[in-house]
């Protein structure tokens, strides 16, 4: 047994630290904050020079084909931030399910481009009748010839705004179950817009049928479903990481503000109350890491990763929302002012609460996985 | 026992001329706004008119003494005004006026019967809007740990220092200030309050971002703001409750402001977010999840609980009732339950409580503000953990005599 970071995982968790602490320091994340298109002026570029776009796509595809490990490495790092952007949602999660949806001359297309950066993928599945089932996707693709017209609403759709591509969940005219289709983001009839509100890089995307070429179907009509399956249960532990991330950060504010902040002529790290908030917080932060890394171990050498994975969801989503609502009692006034940027992290838990399937979800296939379901 | 607000043909009758007496006063184009940092100047005037006649029949501070501008109001009738007001979305005062709320309990205990004539009609009538000004950079839950000094210069105290977290948009006329007034002084006899009158020279407001603005109960305030005090010189007989008494004061003004005298029109959101769960879209409720159903269960439980507190306390406070942790009790309850629920929301509905776009964001927005503002409400008016402190003092645990609770008149 050996639970420490290999020497690639050091590496990429120290430029990865780098990475936090310059670009995408406090002031930086503020003003990303404030304007979120300003992510694709210069923090994008870096992120591709890195090569932390190509990261989890395969060597044969024009990425570096590294382990799912390495990936959440970088990830838990920019958790730390929060580092918000497409980066997940792009070179991740729509790579993924490009490798396990798409056929051959698809993925020669399209993975390259997001190894390199210069695509930016996202995924358009969720709906006005808000869940992650195949029954929630309605959105209705017209057969027109050889092309589809594509018609709906996509809403809480994570990072929708950098997009330059969509995979969109649809139902073809006649077809039962899910298929899938690219869109370019430019393409007419396309409409983006940023939800504002106590949220994060969540929009609407509405779709007046727009046409999507017979190639941009991917894999066969009504077959997309297990594939998008698959690859969400295989990335989830990635986003987790990035969840663990933010809970060390918040941790690591609250214990600082502890041993700084005096009240009653001493620190308030030494009251017990307070002592018990902080005590929660890594409570939180070493559930929601050692569930998501054991899950990891398990995707990277091959074993059933199911029941981790929904474990490592379920607890990492709700150990960054609590790990935040006991940063806030440590901190009090000063942790509602903006720009000491604990915000941020309360916004994001919030934001990622529900991406991917929310603990309820993933519990709920927790229980099927233990056989719990009679028949 | 009854729980109920109305029993009485009096009472019915008082309804009766509350809402004709509204029917007659509330301005027509009055606008509610979700965040009420979004409220303008021309909406905060109407609310003021509005204080205005209320205040003339006694009904903006209806529990003070009529001899001051109050109404003398029973507890049954303070909670149909609160009622009444409640279903039109707006709070007693209609406008933010948390120095006025606090300070006028507060001097009806400590002040001089000049104090009262001067300071309580004014506030009473809706004439003056007052902030209340107590946290600093420095002192937050530790508030006998304040830095601002107030040093007598001949008939003036001369005030230097700054407050942070406090007032709201658009001004105040007074703010209700506690000081250090003998900076060499011992701990906890070293303090006096002081009306400020906001137009003196040498103060300065700088509004604060932050997440959300509420917590403190009543109507919402708008921005924050940080104050700062450059060699203001404050008449010296705007000093309240005695020089270097202000501890002793500060017990009534914190009872007060903990909860002491109970809320009844809060947390409507949270029976709206209900109503929204039971809504059918497209042949769908949120509340066909048997697992939705079973938090909303859970939340409604909850509700009733905080519900009830303040219930319980507006009754012990508006019949004169022995206090002794509920204030402190239903604050506690009021913060961490608020966040609960908060939580809940966003497990039952989805992200769209997260938003407050025209169309995907639930009850105008009403339900995203409450997100946020659950989170900041966790520290106005002292935190979880020092209501924590008040409640086991209260009860008397850990060898200590059980302290009283601040007084009330």
């Amino acid at each position: 047994m050996d639970l420490s970071l290999n020497d690639t995982q050091q590496l990429i968790q120290d430029s990865a630290r780098d990475f936090v602490r310059g670009a995408c320091d406090r002031d930086a994340l503020l003003k990303l904050d404030r304007n979120p298109a300003g992510m694709m002026d210069g923090i994008w570029r870096q992120m591709s020079e890195l090569g932390w776009t190509g990261m989890a796509i395969p060597e044969g595809y024009g990425g570096t084909g590294n382990s799912m490990t390495d990936v959440a490495v970088l990830f838990e790092e920019l958790g730390t931030g929060p580092v918000p952007g497409p980066l997940f949602s792009s070179a991740v999660l729509c790579a993924r399910i490009l490798l396990e949806a798409a056929n051959e001359s698809t993925k020669r297309a399209w993975l390259p481009k997001i190894a390199s950066g210069d695509r930016v993928f996202a995924l358009a599945l969720t709906e006005a009748q808000y869940g992650w089932s195949a029954d929630s996707v309605r959105l209705k693709a017209k057969k027109d010839g050889k092309d589809f017209l594509l018609t709906g609403t996509k809403v809480f759709v994570y990072d929708a705004l950098y997009a330059s591509d969509f995979l969109v969940a649809a139902r073809i005219d006649g077809v039962a179950d899910v298929s899938l289709f690219r869109v370019d983001a430019k393409a007419a009839g396309v409409a983006v817009r940023t939800l504002d509100g106590f949220l994060t890089g969540l929009c609407e995307v509405t779709l007046e049928g727009v046409r999507a070429a017979g190639a941009d179907q991917i894999g066969e009509p009504g077959a997309a479903w297990k594939a998008l399956e698959r690859a969400t249960l295989a990335v989830v532990p990635v986003l987790c990481a990035y969840k663990v991330g933010g809970c060390r950060m918040v941790f690591d504010m609250s214990v600082n503000y502890a041993r700084e902040r005096t009240q009653f002529g001493q620190i308030i790290g030494r009251f017990q109350r307070v002592q018990d908030h902080i005590i929660h917080i890594v409570n939180y932060l070493d559930a929601a890491r050692w569930t998501t890394y054991e899950a990891l171990w398990k995707l990277d050498s091959g074993a059933d990763a199911a029941a981790s994975t929904h474990v490592a969801k379920s607890v990492a989503s709700e150990s960054y929302m609590r790990a935040c609502d006991f940063a806030h009692e440590v901190h009090a006034g000063i942790g509602v002012v903006r720009e000491y940027g604990l915000t941020l992290h309360t916004k994001m838990s919030r934001s990622l609460y529900h991406c991917l399937g929310a603990p309820k979800v993933h519990r709920k296939r927790l229980e099927s996985v233990l056989e719990l379901v009679p028949g | 026992m009854n729980f109920a607000i109305e029993d009485s043909p009096e009472q019915s009758a008082f309804r009766a001329e509350v809402r004709e007496f509204l029917a007659r006063n509330l301005p027509a184009n009055l606008e509610h706004s979700v965040d009420p940092c979004d409220m303008s100047y021309e909406q905060y005037q109407l609310r003021r008119d509005f204080g205005r006649s209320l205040g003339a029949q006694g009904w903006l501070y209806p529990s003070m003494p009529k001899e001051y501008g109050g109404g003398d109001l029973s507890a049954e009738k303070v909670a149909i005004l609160y009622d009444e007001l409640s279903r039109i979305g707006l709070a007693l005062p209609p406008y933010y006026d948390a120095g006025g709320r606090m300070s006028a309990p507060t001097i009806l205990v400590w002040g001089t019967p000049e104090h009262k004539e001067r300071f309580l009609p004014p506030i009473c009538r809706g004439e003056v809007r007052t902030w209340q000004l107590l946290t600093e950079p420095s002192a937050g839950s530790d508030l006998a740990g304040i830095k601002t000094t107030a040093i007598r210069d001949g008939d003036v105290y001369v005030v230097n220092g700054q407050k942070m977290f406090v007032g709201s948009s658009h001004g105040a006329d007074y703010s209700w200030t506690i000081v250090v007034t003998d900076p060499k002084g011992e701990r906890h006899k070293n303090l006096s309050w002081l009306m400020i009158p906001m137009d003196l020279p040498g103060i300065t407001v700088q509004p604060m971002d932050l997440l959300a603005t509420g917590g403190e109960g009543g109507s919402g305030s708008g921005v924050k703001n940080a104050v700062f005090f450059d060699n203001v010189r404050v008449p010296a007989d705007h000093l309240i409750g005695g020089e270097n008494n202000g501890w002793r004061v500060a017990t009534t003004h914190l009872e007060v402001e903990h909860g002491g005298t109970g809320r009844l029109s809060d947390r409507r959101v949270i029976y709206e977010f209900i109503e929204l769960c039971r809504e059918r879209h497209d042949g769908h409720a949120i509340a066909d999840d048997p697992a939705a159903r079973a938090e909303l269960v859970e939340l409604y439980i909850d509700a009733e609980i905080t519900r009830l507190f303040a219930l319980r306390n507006h009754w012990l406070a508006h019949t004169g009732q022995p206090r002794s942790y509920e204030g402190a009790q239903y604050s506690l309850r009021r913060k961490l339950s608020g966040l609960d629920i908060s939580e809940k929301m966003l497990r039952i509905a989805g992200p769209c409580v997260l938003t407050h776009d025209k169309r995907w964001g639930p009850l105008k927005g009403t339900i995203e503000y409450f997100q946020r503002d659950a989170i900041t409400a966790l520290h106005p008016g002292a935190t979880t953990d020092i209501q924590r402190v008040v409640i086991a003092r209260r009860i008397g645990i850990g060898g200590r005599e059980r302290e009283k609770a601040g007084a009330l008149k």
